[in-house]
């Protein structure tokens, strides 16, 4: 991290040389809107949010275990940085809300390919369930089978007939049907090819914050520039919590607090996020954006905390 | 997952990573997929590039995958199907509702209705199918039809899909419904029409001990009138009498007691009238109530009616006197009431003091200040003698320095006082309570409850009709946004009433919980 023009469109020029070397082609993230927070819907994107080094936050409920909060599901909630350095590095394109377009016609076609498809689903796994009752049966045969060893005749005849009976009798209730509550919308932003038309124009959602959102931005996008992962420290009373490599595998090392050059600090507000910091055995970062960042001045100016023991 | 359904798929479109649309054959098989969550294993301390941390982040992050990537699916039969109604901004269930229709839900038009915020939850639960248009919706088409400022923005909502998923029960938090401090302290009913959303239920008038049953005007006016003298009397003890405090009345809680008096009045409803008294809203212990009625609720004048005082031992009536017929419902008349039955059952015993009580006693009564054992006093012979005395007495105490101009000393060291008094006068910074003032404050669009808490251990007697008391309120709000000052913690206070308020905050995906609490300082002081 030599040179940080501090400039809006600098590329950030590492993440892409990484990236683009393993998926040279890769299309852009989609991002939906909810309110004014970005969110991720589709798996793949998540996946390629996270292969960028984003980690987001997963807000929804697991779909394996819906009722605990241990581990969450889809969507993945990207951080105001996370969505800034996606969108100025050209990797994420806001997908359009749900339009209604297409008019009566386009929207009466909709569903009756939806009940098409529910339709043929039914007849699907009616006959599967119907293979998966025949299978059942013959496993309990032959079961029975060995366990008596009665003439080879008479059970082959029983088990037809009792094939025959369930072939006439079988019906798949409509209840048992097993239907899929998508999570993603399917759609239009699906096809690689809208894909490919969103990242030529990628549009861009103007941030316009504050010089501490933008303190904050140069804080993350240099820690990233270093490989560091990153999420949210509001539970540590920091900016971020930065990670060694990806959260899934490693803890935390350090609590980065956004802090100007030029502003003044309570000694004692740097004594109670050093201490908060030993106590959750990490190290507290103090981040500064360097003013008028050059060729042989760092984009950003770390000092490290730490709680240090006189015997 | 995408390659192997690929041949399934119709178009070529739908033929890539995007497509998240399971065959039926993959509907069938999922119906038989685990529902364990694989453990995380104990994480590295540094990334040291060898392989077999690669191998292990590699397994880590296949298992969290294949985690996200994975789709509800559920059998037909355990789906409540329900339409999305945007002009009303709710979902009708178009089935009968399942097992959260006890904490979830409400009835208009005789139609079951869920609001957004409980329709997305369950959505995400895998219970709920709504649909739009005869198409079902996403969960994603929910997040973004569902959730905004009108209703739920996606922040509260994923305070309230934390506690939900936590097991607590949550509710849209309606100010109209907190009582005051005044009229939890009367115990009024509280009325129904300015709740905003009527239940489905009229509640048959109930016995039952809960404050807040819904009970309609007209059913208060069957409450008998002296019940309604006793419940008046009784919640104003601690203003009134509280300088007679002295007369050992006994709240008539034992059970003859009140039964004797409802002997002795003619009782209009003749049902049981204690629910007035029995008392499940205790005063709150420390403190007198609240005498401050917030700007809606005052409708009698108390210093205009007279209260019976049936504790006092100078005035010992047998009888009261029929209350003004202006205080009356109109079709009501109350005869003069013979209280000499009830009065007999007071307990008149004196008061048993132990050695050291007395001991107390005497100190007090030692140090109190009696004017007539100053010789100088007694010495004068009129007012105009004692009046003089005093004038010399000032002259000569009170440095005219000190005690002539516009500022003077606290108090008088010449003054007896004693310890808790002088503390009290010396502190001219007094302490307040949260709740103090806090109805005049003007509310604020920045700071309000959004939900009420229940705890999960509650959810089998929950009542969506009579919830009871929530066990807190929350207010939702960011680390991005302002930490709320006194204004905005007092309001908060107010607003929530006796319940107390936690600030839910959202740090992204995170949320964390606080709470601003009352807190007096212990007074430790030796009369």
């Amino acid at each position: 991290m030599a040179e940080a023009p501090p400039c809006k469109e600098r590329p950030c020029r590492d993440e892409e040389e990484e990236e683009e070397e393993e998926e040279p082609a890769s299309p852009a993230v989609g991002l939906s809107l909810c309110g004014s927070a970005p969110l991720v819907w589709h798996a793949a994107d998540v996946r390629a949010v996270r292969a960028l080094g984003l980690v987001g936050a997963l807000v929804g409920s697991l779909p394996r275990q819906p009722r605990q909060n241990g581990r969450l599901g889809r969507p993945l909630l990207l951080g105001r940085e996370e969505e800034r350095l996606l969108a100025e590095s050209h990797q994420a394109a806001h997908l359009t809300p749900a339009q209604q377009g297409g008019g009566e016609e386009a929207h009466r076609q909709q569903v009756e390919q939806y009940e098409e498809a529910q339709r043929r689903s039914y007849e699907e796994q009616s006959v599967l369930a119907l293979q998966d009752r025949k299978g059942a049966l013959l496993r309990a045969m032959s079961g029975q089978d060995r366990g008596e060893a009665p003439p080879d005749g008479t059970s082959d005849e029983a088990l037809s007939g009792r094939l025959r009976a369930l072939d006439q009798s079988f019906s798949f209730p409509r209840s048992a049907l097993a239907v899929q509550l998508s999570t993603a919308r399917a759609g239009l932003a699906c096809c690689p090819e809208t894909r490919r038309f969103l990242r030529a124009s990628r549009p861009i959602r103007s941030q316009d914050d504050g010089p501490r959102a933008e303190a904050r931005y140069r804080v993350f996008r240099d820690l990233r520039g270093r490989g560091f992962y990153l999420t949210s420290a509001g539970k540590f009373g920091g900016d971020f919590l930065v990670y060694p490599g990806d959260p899934l595998r490693f803890h935390a090392h350090f609590i980065a607090v956004c802090v100007s050059l030029d502003e003044a600090v309570s000694l004692l507000d740097v004594l109670a996020v050093a201490r908060l910091g030993s106590n959750v055995k990490k190290t507290v970062l103090l981040c500064s954006p360097a003013a008028g960042a050059s060729d042989d001045q760092p984009d950003v100016v770390y000092t490290s905390l730490q709680w240090s023991g006189m015997v | 997952m995408a390659a192997d359904m690929a041949d399934q798929n119709k178009t070529a479109a739908e033929a890539n990573v995007y497509s998240e649309v399971l065959s039926p054959s993959e509907l069938f098989a999922a119906r038989s997929r685990s529902h364990k969550i694989p453990v995380r294993g104990q994480k590295d301390f540094f990334p040291n590039e060898s392989e077999q941390q690669r191998q292990r982040l590699e397994q880590s992050l296949t298992e969290h995958w294949s985690l996200i990537s994975e789709e509800r699916v559920e059998r037909l039969g355990n789906l409540v199907r329900g339409l999305w109604i945007p002009s009303d901004q709710t979902v009708e269930l178009q089935s009968p509702a399942g097992k959260f229709w006890q904490t979830m839900g409400f009835s208009a038009n005789g139609k079951q209705c869920l609001l957004p915020e409980e329709a997305l939850y369950l959505m995400e639960c895998g219970n709920l199918q709504v649909f739009h248009d005869d198409l079902p919706l996403s969960i994603q088409d929910g997040y973004e039809r569902f959730l905004s400022s009108q209703t739920v923005t996606l922040q509260q909502y994923q305070v309230f899909g934390h506690l939900k998923r936590l097991g607590y029960v949550v509710n849209r938090f309606d100010p109209s419904s907190v009582q005051s401090a005044y009229e939890r302290q009367l115990n009024l009913p509280p009325s129904r029409d300015r709740a905003g959303r009527q239940l489905k239920r009229k509640r048959t008038p109930s016995p039952g001990p809960s404050p807040a049953s819904t009970s309609s005007k007209a059913e208060a006016r069957e409450e008998s009138a002296s019940g309604r003298m006793e419940e008046d009397k009784l919640s104003l003890e601690g203003e009134e009498e509280a300088d007679k405090a002295d007369c050992p009345v006994d709240p008539p809680a034992r059970p003859e007691a009140s039964q004797a008096q409802m002997d002795t009045t003619d009782s209009a409803g003749g049902g049981p009238v204690r629910k007035w008294w029995t008392g499940d809203v205790p005063p709150e212990p420390g403190h007198e109530p609240d005498p401050l009625p917030t700007a809606a609720s005052p409708r009698w004048d108390f210093c205009s009616i007279s209260f019976p005082d049936l504790g006092s031992r100078e005035s010992r009536h047998s009888s009261l006197a029929s209350p003004d017929s202006s205080l009356l419902p109109g079709d009501l008349s109350v005869g003069v009431c013979d209280i000499a039955p009830w009065l007999g059952k007071l307990n008149l015993r004196k008061v048993h003091m132990s050695a050291r009580e007395k001991d107390r006693e005497h100190d007090r009564r030692r140090r109190q200040w009696d004017v007539n054992k100053d010789k100088q006093v007694r010495r004068c012979r009129n007012w105009a003698e004692y009046r003089e005395l005093q004038a010399r007495r000032r002259q000569r105490d009170r440095p005219p320095h000190l005690w002539e101009s516009e500022v003077t000393p606290l108090h008088d060291p010449k003054q007896p006082i004693s310890t808790k008094e002088l503390q009290d006068k010396i502190s001219v910074i007094k302490s307040s309570r949260l709740q103090d003032d806090a109805s005049r404050l003007k509310s604020s669009d920045e700071w309000r409850i959004c939900f009420n808490v229940y705890q999960p251990d509650t959810v089998a007697d929950f009542k969506k009709s009579n919830p009871g008391k929530p066990y807190s309120r929350m207010c939702v709000c960011s680390f991005d946004g302002p930490v709320p000052d006194l204004h905005a913690v007092k309001l908060l206070a107010s607003q929530s009433g006796d319940v107390p308020v936690v600030c839910a905050v959202v740090d992204h995906g995170d949320i964390s919980f606080y709470t601003f609490k009352d807190f007096q300082l212990p007074t430790d002081v030796y009369d």
